[in-house]
């Protein structure tokens, strides 16, 4: 295996090489790296390759300090349909 | 195959504790009553829990404290539980799931 | 509705539940683990002086207290979102939603990886998976292990695998790409492991001394670091060999390891591959603060703590009514720095619920945490105090801007 077949977003299955070329054509930063490759929008939500993404879009972008990268969107673990309707009972 | 520690040389020894017996992909294994799933498996030789939806390559744990659900597995019919984080109760049926039909996918390669 | 929903049940989230049932809350812990302890219930190390540090057994002792005051401690119920209306926090779990005056957020750190080809593999485990399995399930992750990145949780790490008799045949750095940073470069890694120099291997302590006068003599420490490696616990700590890639087919077989420069460039033609049954994957830890982030709270990037982090003071109050944070949530630290951390959220909690908490019991609880800082064996950034400082500003800097919005 490659550098550029490895994985870096284990849900989605996102490789090094698509990562690194898509940011390298588009000077993405993290939110559009993540849009145009879905790395980060599988199972875990991110939680186990945001920093790798972080890593490659800041090669081709600044940070900034005061807004997260890869921005978190409810709900922040699988929910079933059929759970998302609970009522409240405490 | 991996083992048990079952005397530490600070945690001490491994009190004993009720064993249940429960099936995982069809296959009969015994387990602590109350340990994770994966846990369970992995005493018993098992690192492989599913394999991925579309490539079917194989999966084990990776976290291990439910942050990367690497390990979900199916458990009494019920989808996406956490073998890291479930207790292991006697009877569980566990599949591990595998590569799943991507019809979209395929259309897309060949008339997109 | 409860006055206090705690998530986390680790040292931080622990602690502040007991001293806040103390001042007579009504409180409700929610953790998604199936034990009480978090973090703490892997770790396992001695501290200078012979004592060890027992995470199970100080997580029993916190979940005994709890116990004893009848805390409601839910656990295997994961939180997917929380949000503020009308005054107070609704915390939406896997089928319920709880209600709450005042919210805790306790969840801790999660894991970053550093990624190598064939890290998918069965058998390629974050290297707190191998800390749980071994000193929680007490299951071995294998026979003979290889641990990728060299930091202060890796080495920890490596020493408990070596007590419960699992085999670690190197400790050695991650290749070079554009996503492992300074984890594979071996100068930089250096550098850090001086800085820990209690957790750090003795005979690189012993040069390291010397090494730290300057900028040449790190480079010529790192350029004249043995090629095997530095043995510690008897484990070797290799800072000039890398893992290129995991083998394997169906689960881990090995890794192939290279000989790097001091800047982590591989040299060609010293590739082996060395057989081993699991890999562990050491990136470090970052705050887990997905839930503070769903809120509106402003946060901070800050190397020194370990990522973002949400605003907060120094009595853990976040700009948000009724909303709170403690532990690992805030920066990474040890876990007696989550406990005081802890204390004093339930301190700032109670008296903002009317409990008649004294202004100098919540300072001395502020000043605690100080103290229980310096005093730390482990420190897992050796600027967290610039770092800390750094949020403070922030903190002083919001507030200022609130006064002048209100004005």
């Amino acid at each position: 295996m490659t550098d550029r077949d490895m994985i870096v977003c284990r849900c989605e299955e996102v490789t090094y090489g698509e990562l690194v070329d898509t940011a390298g054509q588009f000077a993405c930063n993290s939110r559009e790296l993540k849009l145009r490759t879905r790395a980060g929008m599988g199972y875990c939500g991110g939680r186990t390759c945001r920093s790798l993404v972080d890593a490659i879009a800041l090669a081709a972008t600044e940070r900034d300090v005061t807004q997260i990268t890869l921005k978190y969107q409810p709900p922040v673990r699988p929910v079933h349909f059929g759970d998302l309707g609970a009522i409240p009972n405490d | 195959m991996t083992e048990r520690i079952l005397d530490h040389p600070v945690l001490g020894v491994l009190e004993p504790d009720q064993t249940v017996t429960f099936t995982f992909n069809g296959m009969k294994y015994e387990g602590r009553c109350g340990e994770p799933i994966a846990a369970a498996l992995l005493a018993a030789g098992i690192r492989t829990l599913r394999h991925h939806e579309e490539s079917g390559t194989p999966r084990g744990i990776y976290c291990n404290i439910g942050h990367c659900f690497e390990c979900r597995v199916e458990v009494d019919g019920h989808q996406g539980v956490r073998a890291c984080l479930t207790p292991v109760r006697e009877g569980m049926v566990i599949n591990g799931g595998g590569a799943l039909p991507s019809p979209v996918r395929d259309w897309r390669k060949d008339n997109a | 509705m409860r006055d206090l929903i705690i998530i986390g049940s680790g040292p931080a989230g622990l602690t502040a539940a007991i001293t806040a049932a103390e001042h007579g809350l009504d409180i409700l812990v929610i953790d998604e683990y199936l034990k009480p302890g978090g973090r703490l219930l892997g770790q396992l190390y001695e501290e200078p002086g012979g004592n060890w540090w027992n995470g199970i057994e100080e997580s029993r002792k916190l979940a005994g207290r709890a116990s004893s005051l009848g805390l409601d401690i839910r656990l295997g119920i994961s939180v997917h979102n929380i949000e503020q209306i009308d005054g107070s926090w609704l915390v939406h779990a896997d089928c319920e939603t709880f209600e709450t005056k005042s919210l805790l957020l306790a969840t801790g750190a999660a894991e970053a990886p550093v990624a190598i080809p064939g890290w998918t593999l069965p058998g390629v485990m974050s290297v707190g998976a191998a800390q749980v399995m071994t000193n929680v399930h007490r299951v071995k992750p294998g026979q003979r292990g290889v641990i990728i990145g060299v930091n202060v949780l890796s080495s920890a790490i490596a020493m408990e695998l070596k007590i419960a008799d699992v085999e670690v045949a190197a400790i050695a750095l991650p290749k070079t790409n554009q996503v492992n940073g300074k984890a594979a470069n071996p100068s930089e890694v250096m550098n850090a492991l001086l800085h820990v120099s209690h957790m750090a291997p003795s005979p690189l302590v012993k040069m390291g001394s010397k090494l730290m006068t300057n900028d040449f003599m790190k480079r010529m420490g790192i350029t004249l670091y043995p090629k095997n490696g530095v043995r510690m616990w008897d484990i070797p700590v290799m800072l000039r060999k890398a893992v290129i890639r995991i083998e394997g087919t169906d689960q881990v077989e090995g890794v192939t390891l290279a000989t790097v420069t001091a800047e982590g460039k591989i040299i060609p033609g010293t590739e082996e591959v060395i057989g081993c049954d699991f890999v562990c994957i050491a990136g470090g830890l970052y705050p887990l603060a997905e839930l503070a982030a769903l809120t509106g709270c402003p946060f901070y990037h800050i190397d020194e703590l370990g990522g973002f982090v949400p605003l907060h003071s120094e009595d853990m109050r976040t700009p948000l009514d009724g909303l709170y944070v403690a532990g690992n949530i805030t920066g990474i630290e040890g876990a007696k720095v989550a406990m005081s951390q802890g204390k004093t959220a339930a301190l700032a909690i109670a008296k903002d619920h009317g409990q008649d908490i004294a202004d100098t019991s919540l300072s001395e609880a502020v000043r605690q945490i100080s103290s229980t800082r310096s005093d730390a064996h482990i420190q897992f950034h050796s600027e967290v105090e610039a770092g800390r400082r750094k949020l403070q500003e922030y903190w002083e800097q919001h507030a200022a801007g609130m006064r002048n919005v209100m004005v």
